[in-house]
């Protein structure tokens, strides 16, 4: 038995079948997380090397090269890069997407012990590090406070982390900048000398006297006492009493060589929120927690512990990445439900039946809730993709239903009884209802097998659409049948219609309009030579124009907060940097009222952790978090904004280089659109003045911004230069003079200061006026193992000179890069700009110059669909030859493509977008449904054609009939995406693009379809040629 | 006794099952899916794509006294709607065991 006359014949089972679809589906929808993409894991594996003392240069030689030749062989690496720092090297290996990366990870540890041998003693064990998103903070809050500042450590330690690390799903909280307490000994290098003492003397007899230890038991009578010394220091205070040595019978106190402060550790980076001195409270995620969840659950509980707060300390939030998230998703979901009404309005239109237009639009909840089930099963989210692909198959899923519901209907008004109606009717066309999903199939379900990034996004648009379309076309042969045979009646015919009636409004609107259309028909198809001219003429026209569409990757997304980093001269202080962060901060305040929030931290932090790795910092780089008011707001985007910031920068003689950037970090480096020029070769002079000289060419496009250079500044470094045999005859060796120098001028930690279970550490060191200058340090007392003192000038020499902090290698080659970001031009043609600068200018031999960058996946992401394209294409032919059994009829139908890429084209050169890869999928996605509404054409002329009616008159005919399915079809989709196209707001950028290209296409080719194909059709026909009984007749003429 | 040979629309279905019940007819024997033409008009019905609608088969052998009844409500079914196609034949029946 079939499933549309079981589905008549046990309506409960069929009812409870799609309730219980639809109650696992409300389940899911509860369960499921939100997120802004799906979720992707970077395949990139980094190897850190630490290399104590060495320069930059040394490590690229000694331990970038060894490690990038031992692991250019792993599978499945796509691109090996590496950063030499001073210390440091860091070795990036990127892998292909879907690469097994704990399998990379073990390959790589395999790598690395053939090379270990090859590394310098001193280099540490390489450390392998997998980059997770996790690691990028979801919410950064700012902390201020007055009164309590220097405490502020402690305070927010008890009130804030200890309670948010409780959360389940948090990675960490972790605090930046803050104020720490410190013992701070500062000596007089003088008055050591006087007395004979050194700063490491000193040191152990801290430690000695701060110590408790246990010394034994005693057994006194029957009890057994435990037996103490307890000599720890009970306050800061005691410290400077010490007595450190005896001169002449007198005892020397601590206090008579240094002074003794109990205060917070010297800063080397200054914090300001809104200019007021502050910290930042950033919160990590553990790997595959849901953002929104644990944004909503911090935020709650960050509210019940403000209460505990001294009334001086003020929170707010710099950024909450699930603010973002929440707004998208909640915009998107209203472009949704408007969706969903502007569909339900135009089957009423049509149908004009109320029961009807229930039955069809059931379809629509049932067919989408599917999706959110598939969602919940392998693991993803509700995310922009997945909404946008939702919102795509909106006006398809009631396509199906409506075929059958037609059908059924006809019967009905023939006089069958509903029931007998549903099942006879569906029989009918249940086959042809199959094969127009396959068609959307053929298109949507090679998405699935799209590989790299795009394929990640397009992966699961693909496998919704082919989802929602299948269950929607069961629904149809099932639900739909099931329900026309429940509430569909016979309708009596009104002798007099009311006035406002469907009858005698819509219904002679909807006639006339047939008839006008069967006139036009009729007038092309006497006029085939202007038509094809015509059509040849707009294909032409759009080849003509497609040049002037610009390229970009993925939209750009107006985050409501950007960054800025503006760099002084290198080796500058940060108490210089500080002032000149001051005078930006009154700047962006008065002149910038849409600024709600600006969070700067001027210098380096010496234990800035993880965030280090993508912000340069240095005593000399200033950074900003900006936070403006929300997008639907204010009246100028982001961009306008930052231009104007950069104008103001532009003005401040002390600023060297300054970069203002979107948000970025959160949506995991898609949304990144900077084009960079790849400068391979080995000398590093030449290289940087390549480099500077290609991005002064650079500043003078007019659409290029943020130009960067990766190689950083030489700066200015002091370097004592010791010569060994004065060493040797003063009896010491290198490492005892830098320990000393690294105790006077840095530190050292004697020993710890308890206080409440907290330690402090007690570092002692030189006053900071006798560690200022060349010649100060030139005066440092050295003690030789004999007891005697040499200053560090007698030992050999200071001098200043410049390194080169970092160098870059790719694919094993020395690289420079030059990037920028484009600013109201489109990248792609920024990228041909800069093409034609790397032509112009004369690079050196051994050097090569390259377009890399974001750039570089935008090419890679197009090739991907374009490859899509041409599987979607000879799909779809499939398809369509073996349902016409013709290898002729498919072409008929596929000459409406093209003109569906006119409209396209045109809407967005209208809308004044650039073609994103999000737009390109629009275009890809409009094969399947263009194609829909020219099979339904054709394949009723054939059968018009087999029924027995001349060509023209078939064709005529047939336009006519399929005029309003086509148009129902087209409206449908194209009402269906008007809301996603029009959205403004929150994310709106990304999926608008889509929008407007499926709209544009869909008018163009719908227009088109209805002329040219019925056209195309009569000049690749030959009239009688389906008239099987002429045929035949050849066959047996032998009966004649 | 007659045997009377209906073929008819599947779309008639139920109207036939009810009619035999109406006229208490007992016995009688169906083909379902059997196609066909009319001699004068209508669409064929072939199952095909291009002529998609069925027929069934219903042979019944009847008093004579009811024959006239039973033809009256074929036809009574087929003026519903011309369009979908009932059509009926009767035979005399020489013998029966």
């Amino acid at each position: 038995m079939s499933i549309y006359s079981s589905a008549v014949k046990k309506p409960v089972t069929t009812l409870m079948i799609f309730i219980a679809i639809i109650v696992l589906g409300i389940y899911s929808v509860y369960k499921l997380p939100v997120d802004l993409y799906p979720e992707i894991e970077i395949p990139s594996i980094t190897v850190f090397t630490t290399y104590p003392g060495a320069s930059a240069k040394d490590i690229e030689a000694n331990i970038s090269e060894p490690i990038e030749d031992g692991l250019n062989t792993v599978d499945d690496l796509k691109e090996i890069s590496s950063v030499s720092r001073d210390n440091l090297s860091i070795v990036i290996l990127e892998f292909e997407f879907e690469t097994d990366l704990s399998e990379a990870a073990n390959n790589i540890r395999d790598g690395l012990a053939f090379v270990e041998d090859e590394l310098p003693d001193a280099a540490e064990d390489p450390q392998i590090f997998k980059f997770n998103s996790s690691m990028m903070p979801i919410q950064m809050f700012a902390i201020t406070a007055d009164e309590n500042y220097e405490g502020l450590e402690k305070l927010l330690e008890e009130i804030f982390v200890n309670p948010l690390n409780r959360i389940e799903g948090i990675g960490s909280v972790s605090v930046v900048a803050t104020p720490t307490r410190e013992i701070a000994v500062e000596f007089n290098p003088r008055r050591l000398e006087a007395y004979n003492l050194t700063i490491e003397q000193i040191g152990q007899i801290l430690a000695a006297e701060n110590m408790n230890m246990p010394t034994g038991n005693i057994e006194m009578g029957k009890m057994d006492y435990p037996l103490r010394v307890e000599g720890e220091f009970k306050s800061s205070d005691y410290i400077e009493n010490v007595v450190i040595s005896n001169v002449q019978g007198k005892a020397i106190y601590l206090k008579d060589v240094a002074t003794v402060r109990d205060s917070i550790r010297e800063m080397t980076m200054d914090e300001k929120i809104n200019g007021k001195k502050g910290v930042r409270m950033m919160v990590m995620k553990q790997s595959g927690a849901n953002t929104v969840n644990i944004a909503k659950q911090v935020n709650a509980k960050m509210e019940e512990l403000k209460a505990n707060l001294p009334p001086d300390v003020k929170v707010q939030t710099i950024f909450d990445s699930s603010d973002f998230i929440k707004g998208s998703i909640n915009n998107l979901t209203k472009t949704l439900m408007f969706a969903m009404l502007f569909v339900i309005v135009v089957v009423l239109f049509f149908l004009g039946r109320w029961r009807a237009t229930f039955i069809v639009v059931l379809t629509i909840p049932i067919s989408l809730i599917v999706t959110f089930i598939y969602l919940r099963l392998t693991g993803n989210s509700i995310n922009i993709i997945s909404l946008s692909a939702l919102a795509i198959a909106i006006g398809m899923v009631v396509d199906d239903a409506i075929v059958v519901l037609e059908n059924i209907s006809k019967h009905i008004e023939r006089g069958s009884s509903p029931r007998e109606a549903a099942i006879y009717a569906t029989n009918e066309v249940w086959l042809a209802v199959v094969i127009t999903t396959l068609t959307v199939v053929a298109v949507f379900f090679p998405m699935t097998m799209v590989g790299g990034m795009t394929g990640i996004m397009f992966r699961q648009l693909g496998w919704i659409v082919t989802i929602t379309v299948t269950t929607s076309t069961l629904a149809a042969i099932s639900l739909t049948p099931m329900l026309s045979s429940k509430l569909l009646r016979l309708k009596k015919k009104h002798k007099k219609p009311g006035k406002f009636s469907y009858d005698r409004t819509i219904r002679p609107m909807l006639d006339k309009f047939d008839n006008w259309y069967a006139r036009v028909l009729r007038w092309s198809l006497s006029h085939k030579r202007i038509i094809i001219l015509a059509a040849l003429g707009i294909v032409i026209g759009t080849v003509l124009l497609a040049p002037r569409l610009g390229t970009e990757f993925m939209p750009q997304t107006d985050e409501d907060r950007f960054n800025i980093s503006v760099e002084l001269q290198a080796g500058v202080r940060v108490d210089e940097s500080v002032k000149i962060a001051n005078k930006i901060d009154s700047i962006l305040f008065n002149k910038f009222p849409q600024v709600e929030l600006v969070s700067t931290s001027a210098g380096a932090d010496d234990e800035g952790g993880f965030l280090s790795m993508f912000r340069s910092t240095g005593s000399n780089i200033i950074n900003y978090t900006v936070r403006l008011e929300n997008s639907s707001e204010r009246d100028t985007s982001i961009w306008e904004i930052m231009e104007a910031v950069r104008k103001e920068l532009k003005v401040f003689p002390e600023i060297v280089k300054y970069n203002v950037t979107t948000g970025g970090g959160m949506s995991g480096g898609m949304a990144q659109n900077n084009i960079d020029l790849e400068i391979y070769g080995y000398d590093l002079e030449k290289s940087t003045r390549l480099a500077d000289q290609l991005a002064d060419s650079v500043r003078n496009i007019p659409g290029a911004r943020d130009i960067k250079i990766s190689r950083e500044d030489e700066k200015p470094e002091l370097q004592v230069d010791l010569d060994r045999r004065k060493l040797a005859a003063n009896g010491l060796n290198t490492a005892m003079v830098s320990s000393a120098l690294y105790n006077r001028v840095e530190g050292l930690t004697a020993t710890q200061y308890r206080e409440q279970g907290e330690e402090y550490d007690v570092v002692l060191r030189f006053k900071k006026e006798y560690r200022n200058s060349i010649s100060d340090i030139k005066n440092i007392d050295v003690q030789t193992p004999m007891g005697t003192f040499v200053r560090l000038g007698e030992l050999g020499e200071i001098k200043e000179y410049y390194a080169p902090p970092n160098i870059e290698r790719k694919r094993r080659e020395r690289i420079v890069t030059v990037s920028a970001t484009p600013y109201k031009i489109s990248m792609g043609e920024l990228a041909s700009q800069m093409q034609e600068i790397i032509e112009n200018t004369d690079v050196p031999t051994g050097f090569m110059v390259e377009v890399g960058g974001a750039y570089e996946d935008q090419q890679e992401g197009f090739q991907d669909l374009a490859l899509l394209l041409v599987l979607s294409l000879v799909l779809v032919y499939l398809v369509m030859a073996s349902q016409f059994e013709s290898l002729k009829m498919p072409f008929i139908i596929m000459f409406s493509i093209p003109f569906a890429f006119t409209g396209v084209v045109i809407a967005l050169l209208i809308a004044g977008k650039p073609l994103s890869i999000i737009a390109a999928l629009g275009a890809v996605m409009l094969v399947g449904i263009v194609v829909k509404n020219a099979i339904v054409l054709v394949d009723y002329i054939n059968l018009m054609r087999d029924r027995g009616h001349p060509l023209a008159d078939a064709i005529v005919l047939s336009g006519r009939s399929r005029l309003r399915p086509v148009l129902m079809t087209a409206v449908t989709t194209i009402l269906g995406m008007l809301p996603l196209a029009l959205s403004t707001g929150e994310g709106s950028e990304i999926w608008s693009p889509m929008g407007i290209s499926v709209i544009g296409g869909l008018i163009a080719s719908t227009i088109i379809t209805m002329v040219i194909v019925p056209v195309v059709y009569m000049l690749f026909t030959r009239s009688g040629e389906r008239n099987k009984k002429a045929k035949l007749r050849k066959n047996y003429e032998f009966l004649d | 006794m007659k045997s009377v040979f209906i073929i008819f629309n599947q779309a008639h279905s139920e109207k036939m099952e009810y009619m035999f019940d109406y006229l208490d007819i007992r016995g009688y024997t169906q083909w379902t899916t059997v196609y066909g033409r009319g001699s004068n008009d209508g669409d064929p019905h072939m199952g095909t794509h291009t002529w998609p609608e069925q027929n069934n088969a219903i042979l019944t052998l009847v008093e004579d006294e009811k024959v006239d009844a039973l033809l009256e409500a074929v036809k009574k079914i087929d003026a519903v709607n011309e369009e979908v196609g009932i059509r009926a034949f009767v035979w005399n029946v020489e013998k029966m065991v």
